[in-house]
């Protein structure tokens, strides 16, 4: 290809192409990196609620303040295992109902209509439910599990148990978005390998491995990573259902950042926590998207 | 031509805004004492020609909506109500107004206040930006007929060798708590939820031994004798003498133990009193009273202060209605009646209205324990202040922390926080 | 190496839709069996019954001479060829071909000895590396023949593994087979809807039709001696002319099939089969290869036709004309390459009227006559 300039109607038709993506392109601009510099651009001052004004600026001090706080990296380690232990439970329990129900065909799409539910409803409505449910004396899961013996449980009032507790409740809530996106992943899988394995000898198990995983690899990463983003973001489960305790067992990091620009009134030092939170998500995510490439 | 058209356009504006009826825009919490406000608005439109519009929302979003409107040059609040939380921060960043010169001009009486009200949602270092709306202080709920049971009296002195009765000081109403637990009855339910209903709570675990937040100079005086032994106390009752999950409960679900009449005691904000009598809420109509809690003596009480001021924002649009309106349900007349319906009164000329004692049986209780209650510290940190108390609180309960780890973390803190208001040299 | 039997198979997806209906039918062991049909016809289904990939509503499948109606595909030891390949995306084409193996516990040298030697004989040896989807259409046709081959299984079923394939290389990949089938030896069943293939490929030609069977034979038998006016129309391009005619008279050199104003003599040897339907409505069949320009002796008669069209193929020429004068059926017939003729011309032609097949007008069953050789 080289030694072959593009002609003039080339490149009349690329300066058209750049001109009719640059209202979108701006928007996309104002929408999205005007925040994220905004908040750059706050996290370098002493900007507080009482003085919301960039008078002073602070370098990197907000962000060394930010990883000296023992309790933001309390928040930082919980939020990384909160994560690790939601994403990966809720893609088991995801991907085992997305292979059963991708067997279905009677009734799918009332399945389908039950299992969105939760993932419509509102995450404060899902706290405060679950919050009642979980009452350690009024709570039907109490009276549930005393009917058969066990319990009670302190679901929520327990260092040990309080989040797990929470990890549950968010799988519950959000398991379903896992399902509906495996399983439209699933769907669109070609059967013919299927009958090719089966006739190659593999059993259920064999296909699951061999033909199933490897072909959902792509859908299987986006999914994660999707997921993962989201409950790097939990807050409003902590904010309904725990505070973050008891004591600072359940204190993950966006309900830290919130508590540290409205309550402590710190947004220098909250946006720069954010801005760390941004580079982890954005590292995590450019790794992900260049491993889905290199298979491929 | 433009700008004779500009010019137009605004005079056409002005007409309107004058033609039209002038509009009281206040951002309220979703309460009991807002619905009493709210019933009594058409008479103050009937009166004033003024409308009020409330916007009613929950304690949650309140400070994010306020915020924005209040640093704004023309805010779209004409009235606001304060949480004590916030009248430091409020404060330090100026945007309320002082009342001074219009409570003289219109010869409001401020004196009629409950003083330990007015020092909370009232005056700041001798100004005054607030009128006093409501108040929560916290009380003891008890109940009255487990006390009053002949076999329960009998089994105390045996026990303890002193008389079951209304308890006069803390350490009584501890060995009743002791007492109670028994037979799948517990002897107080707690609120251990962090931030605010731990550190509310606990506030009275403190005062009720006696101890203090700080002293003159805004020394924290918090890990000593009294400040240790009130976490310790608090633990026990947790552990011990509560029902399980207390740690993680927040007021509602603490209510609903006592409601159901599975304890014996609740400390808790004295607007619960009322729902207590509501069959519809509660299954022990009639056997629950309101009392100060008990101090280190009978002479002193224990409670922890807490209300709500309105106040006129700095960013109002029409303070000069705002303040109409705030003279009005301020006045002694809607004040009686708001707390006739059910308030939490501020004034002590209502506390003391026959009409009303006679429909409240407690309310003297209730100026008792207003009268003794304290306040919580009050400085622009104050809602970073519960957060911290609510952590380091929250750890010591759950044993993850001693009680004086964790008071040596809040008061540094706190002196950190206070030091940087100025309050602390 | 096995024969397969079909006894009576019968698929019903539902209740209602019969997909095959009682199919009996014999492959011998090493024999290769072509299914033709139109599509929807079943021959897919029977195939994917014989591979166990659909299970059997009724009847009995034998393989090697056992019940493999309940036996998983893997153990009934075929293998299947399918129409778009069904390869491992995500597998290199030595690990498509060794898949089958590994599951099946060979050994790592013996995998790989037999990957070779399947990736020599179909010449796919630089590609072992590559992903199907770095390979054209040919290539992967040639590697999911390779999968099925390196099982070395008892039958392999192909189901119309050349229809994705353009015309020339279907044609290339035809002979290939064919050539396999004499090496290797093994039974294969093969699903097609080209007469060519079936023609070609075949040692023996199953048509189906609706989920039955219509006629099995060699090719050759089958084109000689359609049982029905479906097979007569169904096998070779362009299929035989199927005109609207009538018998009539009787006794020698009087029988006749009249076609519109033509009229074909029926020969001596047929007459005695045939003379019991004088007078009835039938279907007349004509082989566009039986019409010739010059006559043949007194096997043929002559056939004056108006041209309608001549269509141009090269090798040969086919002629569109009206069977005895404008307005009569419109017939096609096989010409030399340097047949020429104009629109509208009338045309004497010659019909090799010992190749004349006669159906029943109603039903479409052939009449039965004496075969000739």
């Amino acid at each position: 290809m080289s030694g072959i300039k593009a002609s003039a109607a080339d490149r009349r038709d690329a300066r058209f192409g750049y001109v009719l993506a640059a209202p979108s392109l701006t928007v996309l601009f104002l929408i999205i990196l005007f925040p994220v510099l905004s908040a750059l651009y706050t996290s370098l001052h002493e900007y507080t609620l009482i003085a919301p004004n960039f008078d002073i600026f602070t370098g990197f001090d907000n962000f060394r303040l930010a990883l000296a706080d023992a309790e933001f990296r309390h928040s930082a380690w919980l939020t990384i295992r909160f994560v690790i232990g939601v994403v990966l439970l809720e893609f088991v329990i995801g991907f085992g109902i997305a292979l059963m129900l991708n067997k279905v065909e009677r009734f799918k799409p009332i399945y389908y209509a039950i299992l969105l539910c939760p993932l419509l409803m509102n995450p404060v409505i899902v706290g405060l439910i679950w919050r009642m449910f979980l009452h350690p004396n009024l709570g039907i899961v109490n009276y549930l599990l005393s009917t058969v013996g066990l319990g009670p449980v302190n679901w929520l009032g327990d260092t040990k148990i309080a989040i797990w507790t929470v990890i549950m409740v968010d799988i519950w809530h959000q398991v379903s978005f896992m399902i509906v996106l495996l399983l439209a992943g699933l769907a669109s899988l070609p059967k013919e390998p299927y009958e090719a394995a089966r006739v190659d000898g593999a059993n259920a198990f064999q296909c699951f491995i061999h033909i199933t995983l490897p072909m959902m690899r792509t859908v299987i990463i986006v999914t994660l990573l999707i997921r993962l983003i989201f409950a790097v973001k939990t807050y409003d489960l902590i904010y309904i259902m725990t505070r973050g305790g008891p004591g600072v067992a359940t204190d993950l990091v966006s309900y830290f950042i919130y508590r540290t620009a409205f309550v402590g009134l710190n947004i220098g030092e909250a946006s720069a926590m954010s801005i760390i939170l941004l580079t982890a998500i954005l590292g995590l995510t450019a790794y992900l998207y260049r491993y889905m490439r290199s298979i491929r | 031509m433009f700008k004779k058209l500009l010019l137009g356009s605004v005079v056409a504006l002005g007409f309107t805004g004058s033609a039209m009826a002038e509009t009281v825009n206040i951002l309220m919490e979703g309460v009991p004492d807002t619905q009493f406000v709210k019933e009594l608005i058409p008479e103050f439109t009937k009166e004033t020609g003024i409308e009020v519009n409330l916007e009613v929302v929950n304690y949650a979003e309140m400070h994010t909506k306020l915020v924005p409107q209040l640093v704004s040059p023309q805010g779209s609040y004409s009235a606001i109500v304060v949480d004590f939380y916030w009248v430091g921060e409020f404060v330090k960043a100026g945007w309320m107004q002082p009342l001074d010169e219009r409570i003289k001009a219109d010869n409001f009486d401020t004196s009629v206040y409950v003083p330990a009200l007015m020092d909370l949602v009232g005056q700041v270092d001798g100004t005054t930006y607030m009128l006093p709306f409501y108040n929560y202080a916290m009380g003891l709920t008890y109940r009255t007929d487990l006390l009053a049971d002949a076999q329960n009296q009998a089994d105390f002195k045996a026990k303890y060798g002193m008389d079951l009765k209304v308890p006069a000081t803390w350490d009584e109403y501890l060995k009743q708590v002791e007492f109670f637990t028994k037979d799948g009855m517990h002897g107080v339910v707690n609120q251990g939820l962090r931030p605010d209903p731990i550190a509310m709570e606990w506030s009275n675990y403190l005062f009720a031994n006696g101890g203090t937040y700080h002293d003159a100079d805004w020394n924290p005086t918090l890990n000593n004798e009294a400040g240790v032994k009130a976490v310790e106390q608090y633990k026990t009752m947790i552990d011990k003498f509560g029902p399980v999950g207390s740690a993680s409960f927040s007021f509602d679900e603490a209510f609903n133990v006592m409601a159901q009449g599975k304890a014996y005691s609740y400390i808790t904000y004295n607007f619960f009193r009322t729902a207590y009598d509501d069959p519809s809420k509660s299954a022990v109509v009639g056997k629950v009273e309101i009392m100060p809690v008990p101090g280190p003596t009978p002479e002193q009480g224990g409670s922890l202060n807490g209300a709500w001021g309105w106040a006129i924002p700095k960013s109002s649009p029409n303070p000069d209605a705002a303040w109409t309106f705030l003279k009005w349900v301020e006045s002694k007349e809607i004040a009686k009646k708001r707390a006739l319906a059910g308030g939490s009164p501020t004034r002590t000329d209502v506390f003391d209205d026959p009409d009303l004692n006679a429909k409240y049986a407690y309310f003297p209780a209730l100026k008792q324990m207003l009268l003794t209650s304290h306040n919580f510290p009050v400085f622009t940190y104050t809602p970073q202040l519960v957060e911290v108390l609510g952590r380091e609180l929250s750890l010591a309960v759950a044993g993850e922390k001693s009680p004086s780890d964790a008071l040596a973390a809040i008061e540094a803190e706190m002196a950190e926080l206070a030091r940087k208001d100025g309050k602390l040299k | 190496m096995a024969g397969i039997e079909l006894r009576n198979i019968s698929k019903v997806y539902g209740n209602a839709v019969l997909a095959v209906d009682d199919v009996s039918l014999e492959i011998k062991d090493g024999e290769f069996m072509i299914f033709l049909g139109p599509s929807g016809c079943g021959k897919s289904t029977t195939l994917r019954m014989i591979g166990g990939l659909e299970s059997i509503s009724k009847g009995d499948l034998l393989i090697g001479g056992k019940r493999m109606n309940d036996v998983d595909p893997a153990d009934r030891d075929i293998a299947i060829v399918f129409q778009n390949y069904a390869l491992y995306p995500h597998m290199t084409v030595a690990g498509n071909l060794g898949f089958g193996l590994k599951l099946r516990g060979f050994d790592r040298a013996e995998i790989d000895r037999r990957i070779r030697a399947i990736s020599d004989m179909l010449g796919i040896q630089p590609l072992l590396d590559r992903k199907p989807g770095q390979l054209s259409g040919g290539q992967r046709q040639r590697v999911a023949l390779g999968r099925a081959l390196v099982r070395e299984p008892k039958a392999f079923l192909l189901d119309e593994p050349l229809s994705n394939l353009d015309a020339k290389l279907r044609a290339a990949m035809r002979t290939e087979l064919i050539k396999l089938h004499h090496k290797v030896g093994t039974t294969i069943v093969h699903v097609t809807h080209d007469q060519i293939e079936a023609m070609t490929m075949g040692q023996r030609i199953c048509i189906m039709k609706d989920g039955r069977i219509v006629q099995v034979g060699a090719p050759l038998e089958v084109y000689r001696n359609p049982v029905n006016t479906f097979v007569a129309g169904f096998l070779a391009s362009p299929p035989m002319n199927l005109v609207a005619g009538r018998l009539e008279g009787e006794g020698q050199g009087t029988l006749k099939a009249v076609v519109g104003a033509a009229s074909l003599p029926i020969p001596d040897a047929f007459r005695a089969a045939y003379a019991a339907r004088s007078g009835s409505e039938v279907i007349v069949g004509l082989r566009p290869e039986d019409f010739h320009q010059s006559p043949m002796g007194d096997r043929s008669s002559p056939a004056s036709v108006v041209v309608v069209a001549v269509e141009l193929l090269g090798p040969e020429v086919i002629l569109v004309a009206e069977l005895g004068g404008t307005g009569g059926p419109e017939i096609m017939a096989r010409m030399p390459r340097d047949f020429m003729a104009r629109p509208g011309a009338m045309l004497q032609l010659h019909y090799d009227l010992t190749q004349m097949h006669l159906f029943d007008a109603a039903s479409g069953t052939a009449l039965s006559r004496p075969q000739l050789a």
